[in-house]
């Protein structure tokens, strides 16, 4: 092969730079030349104003990785190139990034992906189903890059002020839980609760929160879901109503369906909130959630209508990224809507 | 809450009452759903949904029962988390239901050998 071409996609991890060492060296191992095509993924929603500083930080990683490419080249022939995927389209979950990378791999045809065992697209976005899935999926062939790298907790402990927050915030949840199911004015309790959240926030913070805390964002969020509660319970007094008279019917008309939903929440907390308030309100349950793929047994027709209408998808954004979030299209104007079985099963 | 001196003792047993009715209504339709119903998914729905409303129906009773203390907040919280646990357990048993590769009733099925009734 005299050209060989490599995909690496790269993320802010501790073994992002062996990663870079890995592609270049097998790379021009296989092949006398070498096209190092170097992207990094943004999440979703990179025109909002709180994502143009990640925009930055992925340009900042590009130059640096295209200087270590220079330096294990040596007196190699490598040609670098750099790109920014998902500008102009919104990426969420492992999956949209196998398939942000294979259409860069088609474009470019590259031969390999070589993929960082720690990738983590973004600075937020949780992985839920791995990305070598996915990859496999579209059909894309990767390589994982053996590194070396020190264990998951000794980055957490690195990271001064993330670490501090996510402390801080256990803390005093665990703390208020405490004296709320004790008594706030005996001394005792605030002694011993202080000491218990000390421990619990110590051991449990970097697993209660696995994603970086805001300061502003956080607090917020949480004031905005007080007032996501009271429409929650309407919703599902409503549909309980309805599934109801649909039980207490004699011919009871049920037309149990199952229903697939790309919901465009991001995966973590906010995806757990929508597929719990969907399983909350009856007539719609979650039995699977693959990332941003949710698959929903849908009970009856209404149900399943309100489902497709996306109600609780909005007011999850809502929540999670205030109100124009929410002034999105409905999961039936977007096509992300689909109803399986039937006789194609 | 509802304050119940200036509105009458009455009202505050009403809105006991009333609460307790409806949560044993949901309670059992949430029984008939299970009895009725054709299959694990659909059964889940009423399991633990209406369920829910049915236990989060009977501790709001409860809350106001016991009036503006203690065990008001403990209520309260034990409402908060079966809001939040109910939800997770139908979820998990839907999902092995789903890795197991039980088909979903549909109403087809209905037609052709009524499978499990």
């Amino acid at each position: 092969m005299a050209a060989e071409r490599v995909l690496v996609p790269l993320s802010d991890t501790v073994t992002v730079r062996q990663t870079v060492g890995y592609a270049v060296q097998s790379g021009l191992e296989s092949g006398e030349e070498l096209h190092c095509h170097l992207v990094v993924a943004l999440p979703h929603e990179a025109d909002l104003p709180e994502s143009r500083q990640l925009t930055e930080e992925a340009a900042e990683l590009l130059s640096k990785a295209k200087n270590w490419v220079r330096e294990d080249a040596g007196s190699a022939s490598v040609t670098v190139e750099t790109s920014l995927l998902g500008t102009d389209e919104y990426l969420f979950g492992p999956r949209d990034f196998a398939g942000a990378f294979d259409d860069y791999a088609k474009e470019h045809d590259i031969d390999t992906v070589i993929l960082d065992p720690e990738y983590q697209p973004g600075a937020t976005a949780q992985m839920l189903q791995s990305i070598e899935r996915e990859l496999d999926a579209v059909g894309l062939a990767y390589d994982e890059a053996p590194v070396e790298r020190p264990a998951r907790h000794e980055r957490l402990v690195g990271d001064g002020t993330e670490h501090f927050d996510r402390l801080f915030a256990t803390f005093w949840i665990s703390y208020a839980f405490y004296l709320v199911l004790g008594d706030p004015t005996y001394w005792f309790d605030l002694v011993t609760g202080a000491a218990v959240a000390g421990i619990v926030s110590v051991s449990l913070a970097h697993i209660t929160f696995t994603f970086p805390l805001d300061r502003v964002q956080s607090p917020i969020r949480t004031v905005r879901f007080a007032f996501y509660i009271p429409y929650l319970i309407y919703e599902i007094v409503k549909a309980n109503l309805a599934i109801s008279i649909v039980i207490l019917r004699p011919s009871m008309p049920i037309d149990p369906t199952m229903a697939r939903v790309n919901a465009r929440v991001r995966s973590g907390l906010p995806l757990l909130a929508l597929a719990n308030s969907i399983t909350l309100t009856p007539g719609t349950l979650t039995v699977r959630a693959d990332d941003q793929r949710l698959i929903v047994h849908t009970l009856i027709p209404s149900a399943r209508e309100d489902l497709f209408d996306g109600a609780l998808e909005r007011a999850v954004r809502f929540v999670f990224h205030g109100r124009e979030a929410a002034a999105i299209a409905t999961p039936r104007e977007r096509g992300d809507t689909e109803v399986l079985g039937g006789d194609d099963r | 809450m509802i304050d119940a001196i200036p509105m009458g003792e009455t009202l505050y047993e009403l809105a006991i009452v009333v609460l307790i009715v409806f949560g044993l209504f949901f309670t059992f339709v949430s029984a008939m759903g299970v009895l009725r119903l054709p299959d694990i998914y659909s059964r889940a729905h009423t399991a633990s949904q209406t369920d829910t409303l049915g236990a989060g129906l009977a501790l709001a009773a409860v809350a106001l029962a016991l009036g503006w203390q203690q065990a008001t907040v403990y209520t309260v919280l034990l409402l908060f988390f079966v809001f939040i646990t109910n939800p997770t357990a139908a979820h998990a048993i839907a999902r092995s239901a789903a890795e197991s590769g039980i088909e979903p009733w549909t109403k087809d099925s209905e037609s052709e050998e009524g499978e499990s009734k």
